[in-house]
């Protein structure tokens, strides 16, 4: 069963299917906002989705939204993924086991493989696939292999599922994930 | 507007040995020679080692023993953070019964910043939770001994090579004279061969120009120089290193041997036995406003001054002399107020005191803007005298001192008048830049 608390954008001047759809066992706190502007938003189970984050999927800067020819691109994201608190992530293409410090900034072109950490106010704006269990520290972004992969936070998302209902209004959602939830 | 607050707006003058000028905050103030006195010409002198992480407190001879190290922590390799211990349980088979596992605990060292932990350099996880860092110094270790660090690790290991660091210079160099030996330990020889000059040295590998770089696995400069006995290349080399004690020192003037600054022995208290620091006796200068600044155009500043002792103080202003030996950055002519500022005494229990009556000090407003317990705000007057550059003023401040030190002679009625004296600083002020 799903947590819900989104926004869901559509525009109704470019016709196009902007949904967000989560998969199961995927914690979404509240105030974490996932915006699925230019393409609709797929995201995988055992996600943990943090106060504050932004899962953006916007369009690239020069291009207006009334343009023609642009096609909407579908951002994916895998399982087990940690975004923490304040990060803003815009990556099309994000793998499984990944970590997003809090306050860090990914780029658009950027593709996070497995098992990748970008650490705490990290931005990471490059237009590159990081590769597996990268770590990505430090003010000046340094970087280094792990050999370790991050472990899915399966204790933290049991014990929120738990916790989280008691302190927050919940919204039904509705089947289908079609009709834009308000909240 | 915070960046007229920062503290290297306004600096006053030390004349010790050098001069050196400095902001309030950092001056220490010896009320036996009545002068300020900065971080350089005071004597620095160690009181106690600490681990910046664990607290614990280490006697000096011990801190020497181990190196200025702790037992307990450690430093990651990789970005210098602390490291801390985790747990996890894996399956072990129990001593008994070797066909039956239970869970049990191993314990490695974890770096939360970067995500170092001790299995990345084959360090076995330890069921116990205090971890022992080998010290793999060794003669025979195959290393360049051309390279001057590594000796002195080598040496260092030995116990040979303190004795040697304290040659006094020019002094000729007897390595193994007068030392002392432990008891029940011959005396190592470490015979270093001299480096020797070589025609043939050894060709590049073939595969120097294709093969490709691994860059994760290239340590930095600094991770390197930090083991500098191995100076590791390869980051799957880099072991951890125990952490570095930091010390407390107290501070102590070089005219009359009184202590400035004494911190207390407990790690853990940030408090001070003594501590005679300037912004606790000198009135301080701040910068409250600035208007727009024009060339040869007169402007007024507003300044503050804040009074820090209890007792009334009475501060006059001075503009620097022609031909000033302190005077060397001003750039704008400025003018004070001539007559003398009276500063009412800091009292801690004004603000709870409702009966207390307003002290009457008759300002005048053309020189004094306000008037707030023990701070008043004054004007001043600068003219910039160049078209470029920031704008800096200087100017003296002269204020009476009342030395709370126990008189050396008692009086005759039986109370202990404090002798008054009178102090001069020189301030600079810098204003910013010039607008055209």
């Amino acid at each position: 069963h799903t947590h819900t608390h989104t926004h869901t954008h559509t525009h109704t001047c470019v016709p196009c299917e902007c949904t967000v759809s989560l998969g199961p066992r995927t914690v979404v706190h509240p105030k974490a906002r996932i915006i699925a502007e230019a393409g609709p938003i797929i995201i995988g189970e055992g996600n943990l989705i943090e106060e504050q984050a932004l899962i953006i999927n916007s369009y690239p800067e020069n291009i207006m939204p009334d343009s023609e020819g642009v096609e909407p691109k579908t951002m994916t994201i895998g399982v087990n993924n940690v975004f923490e608190v304040g990060c803003v992530s815009q990556a099309l293409k994000i793998g499984d086991n990944n970590v997003i410090e809090s306050k860090a900034d990914v780029g658009r072109n950027v593709i996070l493989t497995s098992g990748c950490i970008i650490g705490a106010c990290c931005q990471v704006n490059t237009c590159e696939v990081i590769p597996e269990n990268t770590v990505i520290y430090g003010s000046g972004c340094m970087r280094r292999v792990q050999t370790e992969r991050p472990q899915p936070q399966t204790l933290q998302l049991d014990f929120l599922m738990k916790i989280l209902p008691n302190y927050h209004h919940l919204k039904k959602t509705v089947k289908g994930n079609s009709t834009p939830a308000r909240s | 507007m915070a960046s007229l607050l920062q503290p290297d707006r306004v600096l006053y003058l030390v004349r010790g040995e050098k001069k050196i000028r400095a902001p309030l905050s950092q001056l220490y103030f010896c009320r036996y020679c009545s002068e300020l006195r900065s971080l350089e010409c005071v004597s620095h002198e160690v009181d106690s080692h600490y681990c910046p992480s664990c607290l614990e407190n280490m006697p000096s001879a011990e801190a020497k023993l181990k190196k200025n190290r702790c037992a307990n922590c450690f430093d990651c390799p990789c970005c210098m953070h602390t490291l801390s211990t985790r747990a996890t349980n894996i399956p072990a088979p129990l001593p008994d019964d070797p066909t039956k596992t239970a869970m049990k605990k191993a314990y490695y060292l974890a770096c939360g910043f970067c995500r170092w932990t001790s299995r990345d350099v084959g360090m076995a996880d330890k069921s116990v939770g205090t971890f022992n860092v080998v010290d793999r110094t060794s003669i025979k270790a195959g290393c360049n001994y051309c390279d001057f660090s590594v000796i002195l690790c080598v040496k260092e290991k030995y116990g040979l090579g303190t004795r040697l660091q304290r040659q006094r210079p020019g002094a000729p160099v007897s390595a193994l004279y007068g030392l002392s030996l432990k008891e029940g330990e011959e005396q190592k020889e470490v015979s270093i061969e001299p480096a020797q000059a070589l025609d043939e040295v050894e060709p590049l590998p073939e595969d120097c120009y294709t093969r490709p770089i691994n860059l994760p696995e290239v340590t930095t400069l600094r991770q390197r120089l930090l083991q500098p006995d191995f100076q590791p290349a390869g980051a799957s080399q880099l072991h951890p290193k125990h952490k570095h004690l930091l010390m407390k020192r107290s501070l102590r003037c070089r005219k009359c041997e009184h202590n400035l600054s004494k911190p207390e022995f407990n790690p853990t208290s940030i408090k001070f036995k003594i501590q005679l620091v300037a912004v606790s006796y000198i009135p301080e200068v701040r910068i409250m406003s600035i208007p727009n600044l024009r060339h040869m155009k007169e402007s007024q500043v507003l300044l503050t001054l804040t009074n820090p002792v209890e007792s009334i103080t009475h501060v006059s202003l001075f503009t620097c002399e022609e031909g000033d030996p302190d005077d060397i950055n001003s750039t704008a002519k400025v003018m004070v107020p001539a007559k003398e500022l009276v500063l009412a005494g800091k009292d801690a229990a004004a603000e709870y005191d409702e009966l207390a009556e307003p002290q009457d000090f008759q300002d005048d407003p053309d020189v004094v803007a306000f008037r707030k317990s023990n701070k008043i705000g004054f004007f001043i007057k600068v003219i910039p005298q160049q078209e470029e550059g920031d704008v800096t003023v200087a100017f003296k401040i002269r204020h009476d001192f009342r030395n709370l030190a126990a008189p050396i002679r008692p009086s005759e009625d039986g109370e202990t008048p404090s002798e008054v004296i009178w102090l001069v600083h020189h301030v600079e002020l810098s204003l910013g830049p010039l607008i055209a």
